[in-house]
């Protein structure tokens, strides 16, 4: 009976370890697997092995993993989709921001991961520092103190309207702020253009990198824009208390790319 | 592809299980009682791997202490990050390493020298013993604690421990030495030896990579 | 009955392991599929070794029949060896990591400085 549930436990953890997208969930996961199956062996009447199985499989081999995956080596970029600036072609990722961290990454030494997250999750996950970077259209709402780079792509915010009824925003972003009382909030783009499509939202507020892209893909009609006053422009982020290295590295990567040409270049390519 | 490596996988898992159903019921035991006695332990598991299969250990440790040498020469060239010093977050860490090493270094040594009469063993033991090194090192800091303990005299111990059970070994394989002292010792040389394997292996990922 | 319910864990670790060490990209994941593979291998012998209602196969343990000492002492080795070549490949990993920047094995393989 114990072996059975122990069993359990230990399929359980090890399922749930190897499901995960973050490697770090992923090597505690594996972990607290090793603990629980030590148990099976301390059920199946095998003590010693159960010692060994604590002792190594759950501290060093946990630890081991630990060292070799710290955040040194690898950057953790939470991101939303957005199509000039990074996106998902396929199994590839694209786009101007896309570029840039390719050759943040290489110049700190470390491998590149991107967390495809709605937009409210990012400033979450960069205090709790799960990531080091915002990328992917950042436009920081007015609650947001993270650390910004310097200004990336202009743009502004319209309100795109298209028939009676309140408007909606994807939560969290810049765009949120600027909803009128009685306005709606989304998890993400596609929600946002399906209760448009349906009819529940009769408008949008929205930046006007995204509204092109919708334009070109034929999810809205061309419609009467209303533009906000206030100037934007998207932004990467760091996570707090990496300034003076993540946010240093990019600056400087940012002067040498404006130096060389490279970024005008980069945007031509990019932004049309 | 990936629904196909999970079937190739479900596939030979399938074949094992099916396999290896026919296994049970197990078979009664040989007479392990009276060989567990002849080679001076009671705890058969500790008679098996200190005796009666003293080649396999001996080998074992070997390749413990090959995969050592190579984590030292495969880090060589790539740089050191620089030390900085580890912030200490409470002091109840601190504290509570003071508290506890010793502790843990005594059930690591009873644990290996207790090897042949109980549960326990050298490999245990010394994984227990490394990770009671890391508990000082998580509270102070591994290059801290890398200076206390220099390298030379680690790798003096790791190879004089691997020498040592050579020699009991070659002594029991060709000698027929045998008894309750072989099996403390060689458990007590195991446990050094893999200590310092497993403390080698963090120091070196630590100075490699950073601090925890 | 505990016995087979080890051996059935015993398998779906290793299915679990091995789909994980296929399918994956990363070679850190690779290495955990494989870590909870070798889990899954430890414990089909030492499920194999256990009968019913058995004890600890130590003098003097108690009434009743021991488990088979034999494959435990080999998963003891195991499971130290485990360890050593686990922390060498990570050893290769971080290798590989400074001097390609990727741990995604198809970039590997092309040898992609990206």
């Amino acid at each position: 009976m114990i072996t059975l549930v122990l069993s359990l436990l230990a399929f359980g953890l090890a399922t749930f370890a190897l499901r995960q997208r973050r490697l770090l969930w992923g090597v505690v996961g594996v972990g607290a697997h090793s603990l629980a199956l030590a148990g099976v062996y301390l059920s199946l009447a095998a003590p010693d092995v159960a010692l060994a199985e604590a002792a190594i499989g759950f501290g060093l081999v946990t630890f081991v993993l630990l060292l070799a995956l710290r955040r040194a080596g690898r950057l953790v970029v939470a991101a939303t989709p957005t199509y000039p600036l990074l996106y998902q072609q396929g199994e590839r990722v694209a786009g101007l921001e896309w570029e840039i961290l390719k050759r943040l990454a290489q110049r700190l030494h470390r491998d590149l991961e991107i967390l495809w997250v709605p937009r409210q999750e990012i400033p979450r996950l960069l205090e709790a520092e799960e990531a080091d970077l915002a990328a992917g259209g950042f436009l920081p709402a007015q609650s947001e103190a993270l650390p910004l780079s310097r200004a990336l792509v202009p743009t502004r915010l319209v309100e795109v309207r298209l028939g009676p009824g309140p408007l909606g925003a994807v939560a969290g972003g810049r765009a949120a702020d600027f909803l009128p009382p009685g306005g709606r909030r989304f998890e993400d783009d596609e929600a946002l253009l399906s209760a448009l499509a349906r009819g529940s939202v009769g408008g949008a507020v929205v930046d006007l990198l995204r509204l092109r892209d919708w334009h070109f893909k034929g999810k809205i009609p061309e419609v009467q824009l209303s533009y906000f006053p206030d100037q934007l422009s998207f932004h990467f982020a760091v996570a707090p208390g990496e300034e003076e290295t993540i946010l240093a590295a990019l600056e400087e990567l940012l002067d040498e790319l404006e130096r060389t040409g490279e970024l005008e270049e980069l945007m031509r390519r990019y932004l049309r | 592809m990936k629904w196909a490596a999970w079937l190739v996988a479900m596939i030979l898992g399938g074949l094992l299980a099916w396999t290896s159903w026919g296994l049970f019921p197990r078979p009664a035991l040989p007479p392990w009682q009276e060989a567990t006695a002849y080679w001076g332990a009671r705890n058969a598991v500790a008679a098996i791997v200190l005796g009666a299969r003293l080649y396999d250990t001996l080998f074992e440790v070997l390749v413990f202490a090959m995969a050592m040498v190579g984590v030292r020469l495969a880090l060589r060239p790539l740089p050191k990050r620089r030390a900085r010093p580890p912030v200490i977050e409470s002091p109840l860490l601190e504290r509570a390493a003071d508290v506890l090493v010793p502790a843990i270094g005594v059930f690591g040594v009873y644990l290996a020298a207790s090897g042949h009469l109980a549960p326990g063993g050298g490999f245990p033991a010394g994984a227990i013993v490394g990770t009671g090194l890391l508990l000082v090192a998580l509270a102070r800091g591994i290059r801290a604690l890398a200076q206390e303990f220099p390298q030379p005299i680690l790798s003096q111990l790791e190879y004089g421990s691997l020498a040592a059970l050579l020699i009991l070994g070659g002594g029991s394989l060709a000698l027929g030495w045998r008894g309750g002292w072989l099996l403390t010792l060689a458990n007590m040389l195991i446990l050094i030896k893999v200590s310092t394997g497993a403390w080698t292996v963090l120091e070196h990922f630590a100075a490699h990579r950073g601090e925890v | 009955m505990e016995g087979q319910v080890a051996l059935l864990l015993a398998v779906s670790l290793l299915v679990l392991g091995l789909g994980t060490l296929l399918s994956r990209r990363n070679v850190i994941w690779k290495l955990l599929g494989l870590n909870v593979a070798s889990g899954g291998a430890a414990l089909f012998l030492v499920a194999v070794g256990h009968r019913p209602q058995a004890v600890p196969p130590i003098l003097g343990w108690g009434p009743g029949p021991a488990a088979d000492p034999l494959p435990q002492a080999l998963i003891l080795t195991a499971i130290v060896i485990h360890f050593a070549t686990l922390a060498l490949s990570l050893v290769y990993v971080i290798f590989l990591t400074e001097h390609l920047h990727t741990q995604d094995v198809p970039k590997l393989e092309r040898g992609e400085d990206e």
